[in-house]
């Protein structure tokens, strides 16, 4: 790519204008598409920043004259956001490196060891990914009922569980048969064991994909909406988008409020996500659209 | 092993049989070293996802309130009810059907024509990237309230900027009109599900050739015909990866649904994942609810496994 362009330079240097005009042309039009794209976004900030007096008086489209802070500090209070908070992240970092470590082990054995009814048995698990949530959701109710389990962070994090495996090992499985054999040969040779091979030798050759499926799973998981609605019916017990739910269906008149509210329980992500956005790429491309 | 090691070296005519007990012992070494690193997660598996399904497949022959312990053996009479006596399953079929061929257009090829633009250098594209994925990475909750409120008939924005351009005929509520609702719940849908496609779009486009693009450009090709027969053809993977993406996610769309409208109004909304959900919770008919979500399995499957066979035909060398 870099060499082209020496060749080219005749060519290109001719249409040098017309060029510009069209890179110009099209760098407005994305500037133009990324606003529209985030009116949503902007629409919640200025209604979370002005007052009941002016949401009614003024027009909707229009940016607040006067800020008023007091609407998040009024939307932590009335949201119980430190509760659902503490409760989001507790099950976060309870399911997120259990959900991966189990998932790993059944990846590793996939594809590092051999089976009978290898191939069978990973094109079962692969199949789960293509399972809508809703058609186990009946049935999970009543199992985590039957369990005991209906109501306790127990129950959530092995239905949690459950559901993020079939995508993490078919993740986690493409990456760990991209590494050499080799290794595993020398490994035992040296006598490592199955377990030291997996423990010592591929997981630590997997950190990136395990990192981009500890920040996938940890927003996955944050934002996790119909399963805890099953699970936890208790409203102590709820996490942020059920508590998130909760505050607008009593306080839906507090536009303002509502809306500073949303801004709390998103900026979490938002700020994990512009911090870890090569994770999400990855994760999202990863094993997919390798040609 | 050993004893089986002297036997084929003894006696070469016993040799097949050898060889199968050795490899029956072989195959039982191999399930004993496998076994600890399957059986947590396949515990998990097996009992909370296909056991569940199961589950589902049997209840959907019962009839059941999903509480007590009354539970009758009526046949495939919850799926004849449900195809001849249930006008809103007809509904709740029709609309995930209309979501599957709406979400198959608009934001797939949305994605492809964000991600060919932002695909070129250009100041500040990173940005745009971002700016384009971040609703994929909120709650689906807090997507849904911050639609209802931009729809809010008296003082959300669609309204307010369609009362400034005049359009005053358009002025509506649009989550309450049975008419338009479910398009106005699909076009928060769309602002989610862009981001993804062209994510999974600009991925492929780095596998396309460069010095194809360039060949097919000394050649005198325009720019549309290295579109058509250098870019699409590599972009093959990607449009497989989007499109079976596409139908297995809109098939399971339950959030937003659920959230900005409940299934109504009028339960013009309802779609197959949450009509599951309020026979089976709502309204008490578990049975029901479990017929239900056997239709969107089986759609799901019938759609999605044939495609990627026809997707992924000598792939496999």
């Amino acid at each position: 790519m870099t060499a082209v362009p020496l060749v080219e330079t005749k060519p290109r240097s001719k249409r040098r204008p017309q060029k510009i005009a069209l890179e110009t042309v099209l760098f407005v039009v994305a500037i133009v598409l990324a606003i529209i794209w985030l009116i949503p976004f902007l629409f919640m900030i200025f209604t979370a920043l002005k007052s009941n007096a002016e949401l009614f008086s003024g027009k909707a489209y229009a940016p607040p004259i006067v800020y008023v802070w007091e609407n998040f500090t009024r939307a932590w209070e009335i949201g119980k956001f430190q509760i659902y908070g503490v409760n989001s992240l507790l099950i976060a970092f309870v399911k997120v490196p259990l959900g991966i470590f189990l998932a790993s082990m059944t990846a590793f054995a996939f594809s590092r060891l051999r089976f009978p009814y290898q191939r069978v048995l990973l094109l079962l698990v692969v199949m789960g990914t293509m399972i809508p949530v809703q058609v186990a959701l009946g049935p999970v109710f009543h199992i985590i009922l039957d369990l005991g389990l209906l109501n306790t962070y127990g129950g959530l994090l092995l239905v949690y569980i459950a559901f993020g495996f079939p995508y993490q090992v078919y993740l986690m499985y493409g990456f760990f048969r991209a590494i050499p054999f080799e290794l595993d040969e020398a490994a035992m040779i040296d006598g490592c064991s199955r377990f030291g091979l997996y423990w010592r030798i591929i997981l630590p050759l997997s950190l990136p994909i395990l990192a981009t499926l500890f920040i996938l799973d940890f927003v996955g998981t944050w934002n996790e909406f119909s399963i805890a609605l099953v699970i936890l019916q208790d409203s102590r017990m709820w996490t942020i988008p059920l508590g998130l739910m909760g505050f607008s269906g009593y306080y839906s008149m507090d536009y303002p409020g509502l809306n500073a509210g949303i801004i709390i329980t998103i900026l979490p992500v938002v700020v994990v996500y512009i911090i870890f956005q090569r994770y999400f790429i990855a994760g999202l491309t990863a094993g997919a659209v390798k040609g | 092993m050993s004893q089986s090691e002297t036997l084929g070296y003894i006696e070469p005519v016993g040799k097949s049989a050898a060889k199968r007990v050795m490899a029956r012992e072989r195959s039982w070494r191999q399930i004993l070293d496998a076994l600890p690193f399957l059986i947590p997660g396949g515990v998990i598996f097996v009992g909370l996802i296909l056991y569940p399904i199961v589950y589902a497949v049997v209840m959907s022959f019962y009839r059941w309130d999903g509480a007590g312990s009354d539970r009758t053996f009526i046949g495939i009479q919850n799926y004849v009810d449900l195809f001849t006596r249930d006008p809103i399953f007809g509904r709740a079929l029709l609309n995930s059907f209309i979501w599957v061929v709406l979400s198959l257009f608009i934001p797939t090829l949305w994605g492809l024509t964000l991600a060919l633009l932002l695909n070129r250098k250009m100041w500040g594209r990173a940005l745009f990237r971002t700016a384009f994925y971040l609703p994929a990475v909120i709650s689906s909750i807090a997507v849904s309230t911050i639609w209802s409120w931009m729809y809010n008939p008296f003082l959300g924005f669609i309204n307010a900027v369609m009362k400034e351009l005049g359009l005053n005929d358009y002025i509506q509520q649009w989550l309450g009109d049975p008419q338009v609702a479910l398009y106005a719940v699909f076009a928060a849908y769309v602002w989610v599900a862009t981001g993804p496609n062209m994510l999974l779009f600009l991925a492929g486009l780095q596998n396309v050739p460069q010095d194809l693009v360039e060949a097919a450009r000394v050649d005198g090709a325009r720019p549309l015909q290295v579109f058509r027969f250098v870019t699409i053809p590599s972009l093959r993977p990607a449009i497989i990866v989007v499109i079976a993406l596409t139908i297995i996610n809109s098939l399971k769309v339950f959030d937003l649904v659920y959230q900005m409208t409940f299934g109504g109004p009028a339960q013009s909304t309802q779609v197959l994942a949450t009509w599951t959900y309020f026979q089976a919770f709502s309204m008490h008919n578990f049975g029901m609810g479990m017929a239900v979500a056997v239709v969107l399995l089986v759609i799901t499957l019938i759609i999605i496994i044939p495609y990627l066979r026809w997707a992924t035909r000598g792939d496999d060398k």
